[in-house]
């Protein structure tokens, strides 16, 4: 310990420091200001970026003893008089943050680089030193895009001040209007200031710390635990093992298959053993190096063929099941008749199918804080869907559901991964039982790969088949996805690969045969694009394969068998809007594809792929009659409207999108709209942010509220005056007629509607309709409406070394009607971006069950220098019973993407890629293999 | 407890030697700290005490004899390119110092740093958790190899990116330790054992780096990484061709230590690669296979030979 003296943001502060503690740590949890993130604590991605001396350093590896006399400039400091700095500024008008946790570290980045930056070498070069100067900094949500979009404006102004005033006038347009119209999230504002607090972030008063003793071993039977040295270290306060924690839990009813702490036995290596909860995080660690664990070790399954096979004598993963094996879901349905589908066909062609698993990488890594009071059990977690998480709360501390409140502070990011009860938000809220004190948990990276739940490793078989003149006859798909060591989503994840296959084509004998293993590794669970990503890969490709057998250009093909609007799938789904067709013409357009195809020369290739997604599960998660989602509104006599909503925004923009419904409806400025939402005591139960369902069913609960609260207005009025509801308009802060003969301002219509009265509270919600067949399985994958979407992607490959190089994405989304055009963007750009990953760089890797890659270095999330020109564009088809038209946009467009990739690089260099993710070697090889080949046939 | 750890801020190399000879006990010098944090926080390196020579101005000078450049050990790699005669003569050194890391890492990593910059291996950066489930290998005092599955002889990678360009452009450092001052060719610090790969003796401090200037040469640099920024390499190659018809050849990512080979205009190019890949110790430990590593030094070398006009 030494004092140091430094200035923060321009006040001098006196600490005392641990010689080895790091800046990041100084800055955040002793003075406090937790705008400064950290995401890896190993220098990889950026988020920690602070200034020292003027200088970007990573606080995460700067020691803050190096720092003594020094001034650090964090992002708190950028604003100033109440004004945000104009590259904050840049950063919110662009739409540059959506979860916001890479936010602060990439504005001090940009900030820094500004004024390195030169357009004497022109645009182009100008732009490259943004990518490059930004490509320390990882970002998951946006692609980039609009971050770049945001530094380049600011830069440019920056050195070319003349165009100050043309973009002033621009930010003044965006920043008005309601539905349809770009704007930047109600929150962008606070997280861009380092202002928003993350669950990381909450300090709560005189807290204890707590982290884990993890399974070394795949599959070993735990013998004995002794942790009497560990509890006998000064300032440990409890430890807890399995057996206090006995009631299994789990995201499915049907899958209630994890303890929160290992009992009797692990079952992949990095499981929760033992969890202490002590004075400080050092103390906790120094403690888990104590406890000792006997393990016995057993045989570990570890590949899919290891858990289809008879385990014999050894024991299974899980005891449960009819057979001896680790099979953990078997699914299979078929409609029409597939063989007489393939002896239709012209052509057909059958082809495997390999997938590593991939992680969400979100920024934020998982954190938690729990305390009890007399009210019950408080945590403040970062989730995804705080409903489930109550639940399962109330089931394994064993009190009433009104004993629990979830509250889900600003998140950054999840993309799936939070999404499930986690057995660190069920040990947080026992210690704080046992101990009488908040607890709060952080993971570390390599935990938060660990926990996992990311897309299942897959293999499939699919075979199809096709008329000469190119209709599609017959899809059969064989797939087989390994769960990891517990159940997770994996049932729906079983069934959505199958049977979301059956769009966006018209299929008139299909069927798939699914199973889930369990493997002796970290569990997979739901992952954007869920259950359907691989498989659609799988499709996507073989439908290229086809299209280059019967010499058909491939989107000449899609285009001859999309399903229309209005219409009925094999499996009974009701598709209502359907821009298939619009999205696939507006990318063939975009990129030139009938100029382009079969013309490019060796190396350079196009793809195009098509996809679809629900909007939202019409079936919910827990059976119950519960709406799928509750909004309220309370209006009072200040004029202001409060959306509470139990709807989770996980940086996709949710509490926006219904203050700009509510906003719709009522005519009134998003100024008098507050949104409370995701916090199961003060909001209605919404079931959670996954399968892309928020914006369809929430946002219509709020339309639905919206409308409610129309009512109520209108009666009170009518009570007054002689009214013709029809005739009224709420707009601009107004209500009147047309013949002006009611003609009130907002706050008028306020008094009038509270006299009396009080504030006026009122109820949305949403209901799915009954949809779908009445055969077994016929719920999975039901929808109140479908999106769809095509990408075409352009690749240069190095035929030398097999180096994959994506140049271009171009894609089109039907979101039915983009509430706000700005966050669609967003969220289009951003899965293209996580597809790319998928398709070139991202992979779990593990050495006997071990994962290999657990951190931002070794697990490659692309840089802003490997990611393409995105062109994102959207199609609106106005669905029926959308949102004003509005479908899902969050998942989807990730469908098409991977699939276009490989596609391309067919096209470049003739190699069919049937692994993910594409592996240069594999390249390498097909290539020479086809070069024998031709030789052969010509020689 | 928890062991008391320290920190100094060293003011002059004298003052860094003597903490250093005093300190007894595990210390490390800190240059950026980039690698040294790190390797830190995986519990890689236990040093309990660090020396912080960082503000040493005296090691942060670039300058210039008749003969020689002469780069101050702590000059920071961004930096690097302010200096007009590298970037007139040395552009191949900038390129592989902006091959390292990511750019706000290079505004702290210092190009000594990166010389000493830790061997690698998938297998041995990893947390201590992580090690202990995996087994310990050599390189963490275990029994055997875990990449190689056995082996007696540890081949974690080196990886400075810097160094392979150095060392085809003839550089030699500056040592100083209690012995007094040393002038070495970069090359002989490296000792190809991945478990200890470099033979300083403990308490040397790199002062400067030169680079003779002389010698009129045109070289070519390439990095093999997954991304195009941010990863360590899997395979550095740096070939410098002197007026004199001298040809240098460094390999970085494939042994324990960079591979050289030296040779002449006129020689048989395809047998300077098989020299060069007879010489590399590849195993399992990166991203990329062993076998793809190997085939990469073919293409990179045929590639760097075009550039310098040789084929
Ligand atoms: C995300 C990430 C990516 C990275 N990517 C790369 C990469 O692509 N390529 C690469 O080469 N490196 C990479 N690095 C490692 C590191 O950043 C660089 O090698 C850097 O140049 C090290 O310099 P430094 O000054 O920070 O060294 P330090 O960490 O301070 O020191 C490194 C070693 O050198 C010793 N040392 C430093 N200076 C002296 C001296 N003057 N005399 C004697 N001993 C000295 C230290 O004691 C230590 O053992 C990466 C690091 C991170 C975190
Ligand atoms: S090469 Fe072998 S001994 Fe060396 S670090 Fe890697 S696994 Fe350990
Ligand atoms: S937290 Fe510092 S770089 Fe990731
Ligand atoms: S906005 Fe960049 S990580 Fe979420």
């Amino acid at each position: 310990m030494q004092q140091i003296s430094l200035k923060i943001n321009g006040r001098q502060y006196h600490l005392l420091v641990d010689d080895h503690e790091m800046l990041s740590h100084v800055i955040r949890e002793k003075v406090g200001l937790t705008g400064t993130k950290v995401g890896c604590e190993q220098g990889s991605c950026g988020a920690c970026t602070v200034l020292m001396n003027g200088k970007a350093v990573l606080s995460c590896i700067t020691p803050a003893m190096r720092c003594d006399n020094a001034e650090i400039t964090t992002i708190e400091a950028l604003a100033k008089d109440g004004k945000l700095h104009k590259l904050q500024e840049k950063f919110v008008e662009k739409g540059a943050i959506q979860c916001g946790f890479c936010t602060p570290g990439m504005v001090m980045t940009a900030l820094s680089l500004t004024p390195t930056l030169t357009k004497e070498k022109g645009e182009d070069s100008f732009l490259f030193q943004i990518k490059e100067g930004l490509s320390g900094n990882l970002c998951r949500c946006t692609g980039y895009k609009k971050i770049i979009e945001a530094v380049v404006e600011y830069a440019s102004e920056y050195t070319d001040k003349e165009q100050i005033n043309e973009i002033e006038v621009i930010t003044k347009q965006t920043l008005k209007g309601a539905v349809g119209v770009p704007r930047p999230y109600i929150e962008a504002e606070k997280k861009v200031r380092g202002a928003a607090e993350y669950a990381d972030d909450i300090m709560a008063k005189n807290a204890l710390h707590c982290k884990f003793l993890r399974s070394i071993h795949s599959h070993a039977l735990i013998e004995d635990i002794d942790f009497q040295d560990a509890l006998n270290l000064q300032g440990v306060h409890y430890i807890a093992t399995g057996k206090e924690l006995p009631v299994k839990f789990g995201v499915l009813p049907i899958s209630q298959d994890e303890t929160a702490i290992a009992i009797e036995k692990v079952r992949y290596i990095g499981e929760i053993v033992a969890a202490v909860a002590a004075d400080t995080e050092e103390i906790a660690v120094a403690a888990c190096k104590l406890i000792k664990v006997k393990y016995k070790p057993i045989k570990a399954f570890l590949s899919i063929d290891d858990s289809l096979n008879d385990v014999g004598e050894n024991e299974k993963i899980h005891t449960y099941g009819k057979f001896n094996n680790n099979i953990h879901k078997k699914a299979e349905l078929r409609f029409g008749d597939q063989p007489q589908g393939i002896s239709e066909a012209d052509v057909t062609g059958k082809m495997s199918f390999e997938f590593d698993g991939i992680n969400h990488g979100f920024t934020e890594p998982h954190a938690a804080t729990a305390s009890w009071d007399e009210n019950g059990l408080t945590i403040i977690t970062a989730t995804q869907v705080p409903h489930y998480l109550h639940r399962a709360l109330a089931k394994v501390m064993e009190v009433p559901l009104s004993s629990v409140r979830v509250v889900k502070p600003y998140l950054g990011g999840g993309f799936g991964g939070k999404s499930d009860p986690f057995p660190h938000e069920i040990i947080v809220a026992h210690l704080a039982r046992k101990t009488g004190r908040p607890i709060k948990v952080r993971l570390s990276r390599e935990e938060v790969f660990l926990t996992n739940h990311g897309r299942h490793p897959s293999r499939m078989t699919v075979e199809m088949g096709i008329s000469k003149d190119g209709i599609l006859k017959v899809l059969d798909a064989d797939i087989a996805i390994d769960g990891g060591a517990y159940g997770s989503f994996g049932v729906v994840t079983s069934y959505y690969n199958g049977v979301l296959l059956q769009a966006p084509y018209k299929l008139n004998n299909f069927g798939f045969r699914t199973y889930r293993v369990y493997t002796n590794k970290p569990q997979c669970g739901a992952m954007r694009g869920h259950g359907a990503v691989n498989s659609r890969f799988a499709v996507e490709s073989l439908i290229d394969d086809l299209a280059f057998q019967i010499k058909m250009d491939p989107c000449e093909l899609r285009m001859n068998n999309f399903l229309d609007s209005n219409t009925l799938t094999v499996g009974q789904y009701r598709i209502t809007s359907n821009g298939s067709r619009e999205s696939l013409e507006k990318v063939m357009e975009q990129s030139e594809w009938k100029k382009r195809i079969g013309k490019l020369k060796k190396g350079k290739g196009i793809g195009v792929a098509c996809g679809f997604f629900i909007s939202g599960s019409a079936l919910p998660i827990i059976w119950n009659e519960l709406p799928q989602s509750v909004v309220h509104l309370k209006l009072d006599f200040d004029g202001r409207v409060l959306i509470t909503s139990g709807s989770s925004d996980i940086g996709q923009g949710s509490d926006t999108m219904l203050a700009i419904i509510v906003s719709e409806v009522l005519g009134i400025g998003l100024d008098k709209i507050f949104v409370l939402a995701a916090d199961t005591l003060l909001t209605p139960v919404d079931f959670g942010s996954y399968s892309s369902r928020v914006t369809f069913m929430v946002g219509n609960a709020a339309k639905d509220a919206a409308e409610n609260l129309k009512k109520e207005i209108i009666e009170a009025l009518a009570k007054q005056q002689d009214i013709n509801s029809e005739e009224l308009n709420f707009t601009d802060n107004r209500i009147f007629s047309y013949d002006k003969k009611i003609d009130l301002s907002w706050l008028e219509v306020v008094d009038i509607l509270t006299a009396n009265r009080g504030a006026v509270s009122v109820s949305g919600k949403y209901i799915s309709p009954k949809l779908g067949g009445d055969f077994k399985g016929a719920g999975a994958g039901l929808s109140p409406s479908y999106s769809f979407g095509a990408v075409v992607a352009e690749v240069d490959v190095d035929t030398e070394t097999g180096y994959v190089k994506v140049t271009n994405i171009w894609g089109a989304h039907d979101c039915g009607k983009a509430i706000n055009p700005l966050a669609v963007e967003g969220q289009l750009e951003g899965s293209w971006h996580m597809g790319l990953g998928q398709a070139v760089s991202e992979q779990m890797k593990y050495y006997k069950g071990l994962l290999f890659n657990n951190n931002f270095l070794d697990y490659k999330i692309p840089t802003s220098l490997d990611t393409p020109d995105i062109h994102a564009n959207i199609i609106e088809t106005i669905d029926p019973e959308g949102p004003f038209g509005a479908k899902e946009a969050g998942e989807g467009a990730i469908h098409p993407v991977i699939p276009a990739i490989a596609n391309a690089v067919f096209n470049a260099v003739g190699v069919r890629i049937t692994k993910l993710p594409i592996n240069v070697e594999d390249i390498l090889a097909k290539m020479k293999e086809n070069r024998l080949l031709s030789e052969k046939m010509n020689g | 407890m928890i062991l008391a750890k320290t920190y100094i801020k060293a003011t002059s190399v004298g003052h860094a030697l003597a903490l250093a000879n005093e300190s007894g006990g595990s210390f490390r010098y800190l240059a950026g700290g980039t690698d040294v944090m790190v390797n830190k926080f995986q519990g890689n390196d236990e040093a309990d005490l660090l020396i912080d020579i960082s503000d040493i101005e005296s090691l942060k000078d670039i300058s210039s004899t008749d003969s020689h450049l002469i780069i101050g050990a702590s000059a920071c790699l961004d930096d690097l390119k302010k200096n007009q005669i590298i970037a007139l003569h040395f552009s191949i050194l900038l390129e592989a110092a902006n091959a390292v890391a990511s750019p706000t890492i290079r505004k702290t990593a210092t190009i000594g740093g990166n010389l000493l910059c830790e061997n690698r291996c998938t297998f041995y950066n990893q947390s201590a958790w992580w090690r202990e489930a995996a087994g310990h290998c050599l390189k963490c005092n275990g029994p055997t190899c875990l990449a190689s599955g056995g082996n007696k002889n540890c081949f974690s990678k080196f990886v400075s990116d810097t160094a392979v360009v150095l060392i085809s452009l003839n550089a030699t450092i500056e040592v100083i330790d209690s012995e007094g001052i040393s002038i070495i060719p970069l090359e002989n610090i490296y000792t190809g054992d991945g478990v200890n790969p470099r033979q300083l003796s403990k308490t040397a401090i790199i002062r400067s780096i030169q680079i003779p200037l002389l010698e009129d040469s045109i070289s070519v640099f390439k990095k093999l990484r997954k991304r195009e920024t941010l990863d360590f390499t899997s395979l550095s190659t740096a070939v410098t061709l002197r007026k004199n018809g001298k040809l240098r050849i460094a390999l970085g990512g494939v042994h324990a230590k960079p591979v050289i080979v030296d040779g002449s205009i006129g020689d048989d190019l395809n047998a300077l690669i098989s020299q060069s890949v007879s010489k590399t110790r590849i195993i399992d430990n990166d991203t990329y296979s062993k076998s793809y590593r190997k085939e990469m030094i073919t293409v990179f070398l045929k590639r760097s030979f075009e550039v310098l006009k040789l084929s």
